[in-house]
């Protein structure tokens, strides 16, 4: 796996990075082409919306994800491919998030955070469709996004077992944007499920 | 002039109705769905639509597809996440006059504004 360096801010964060040569899994293989274009969707969200450059850090594969961030939104994928993208959130950076894009201090995640949120899960993965669809061949269904707050759950996708994430940094905190994904070739297997503990 | 903004996003309706405002549109109105939304076009004039794609209830294309049926011909822009460009084709033969990508710049609604309503310059004007 090639291990991107975390230095360079945005132009760093748009630069492809290669998953998958090396890294199997009993599974699947994660495609750089899936993976890719979400780490530029973040990149142009951030940019555009929060007017705020971020940084990637190391990509890891993973079988389980790490312990889990205080605020995750999740966006389902169908169609040409399956999976989920999550994008986990600690709360202060939720917070400076949206304080920043309504131009108010926010110190409570109350519904206003929590649709933001969810709204960039959305964009994030709406950005990345197009990409995904040229990769796949055939066009990305997006579901509507879903928000789960706390850390005392588990995020399992019964058809996928490896989970790719990409923590970023930037001025307004840390946060890491999680994916599970592969071509889909059998509608039957593509159900998602929330452990809750 | 007045405008609509259609989202299931509070978000989204927030930071569309800066750019209007910032494009010299006076009267705003909101609503989280494709049902609010046709009541309201039912009950008042508007002079444009922005419309999200993706929302719960009722899709953008279909509440697009009713208006027109309705016989309603005001500016429809569709702002939304989608990127696919066979979405696209698809929301711009549904009855949308044009199609805005989210994340977006202000300026790129102050761009699409010029370009579908006739007028918007003189709107500027006169604010």
């Amino acid at each position: 796996m090639d291990q991107p360096n975390s230095s360079g801010g945005d132009a760093q964060a748009k630069r492809p990075v290669a998953i998958g040569s090396g890294m199997t899994s009993t599974k699947h293989e994660f495609r750089a082409e899936y993976v890719n274009p979400f780490i530029r969707s973040v990149s142009n969200l951030f940019r555009t919306l929060f007017k705020c450059n971020v940084e990637r850090k190391e990509v890891v594969l993973k079988r389980r994800l790490p312990p889990n961030l205080d605020i995750v939104a999740l966006a389902g994928l169908s169609g040409g491919v399956r999976g989920l993208v999550a994008l986990a959130f600690p709360v202060r950076t939720a917070l400076a998030m949206v304080s920043r894009a309504y131009d108010e201090r926010i110190v409570v995640v109350d519904d206003k955070v929590l649709d933001a949120v969810a709204e960039c899960v959305n964009i994030v993965a709406g950005g990345a469709q197009s990409e995904l669809a040229s990769a796949a061949g055939t066009p990305i269904v997006l579901s509507l996004p879903t928000v789960i707050r706390g850390n005392d759950f588990s995020l399992e996708y019964p058809a996928l077992r490896n989970w790719v994430e990409v923590p970023f940094t930037s001025e307004l905190g840390p946060f890491s944007i999680r994916i599970t994904i592969a071509a889909n070739r059998s509608e039957s297997d593509s159900n998602a499920s929330i452990d809750c503990g | 002039m007045r405008a609509l903004i259609v989202d299931d996003s509070v978000l989204a309706r927030a930071m569309l109705a800066r750019a209007l405002k910032e494009s010299g549109i006076p009267e705003i109105d909101q609503a989280e769905d494709g049902f609010e939304a046709i009541e309201k076009i039912r009950e008042n004039a508007y002079d444009l639509i922005l419309m999200d794609c993706n929302m719960p209830n009722m899709t953008g294309l279909d509440t697009v597809r009713t208006i027109r049926n309705e016989g309603k011909e005001m500016p429809i822009i569709v702002v939304s996440c989608e990127s696919d460009q066979r979405m696209v084709a698809e929301i711009l033969s549904s009855g949308a006059n044009d199609y805005i990508v989210k994340p977006f710049e202000p300026k790129t609604i102050s761009g699409i504004l010029r370009k579908v309503l006739p007028d918007s310059s003189k709107q500027d004007r006169d604010l």
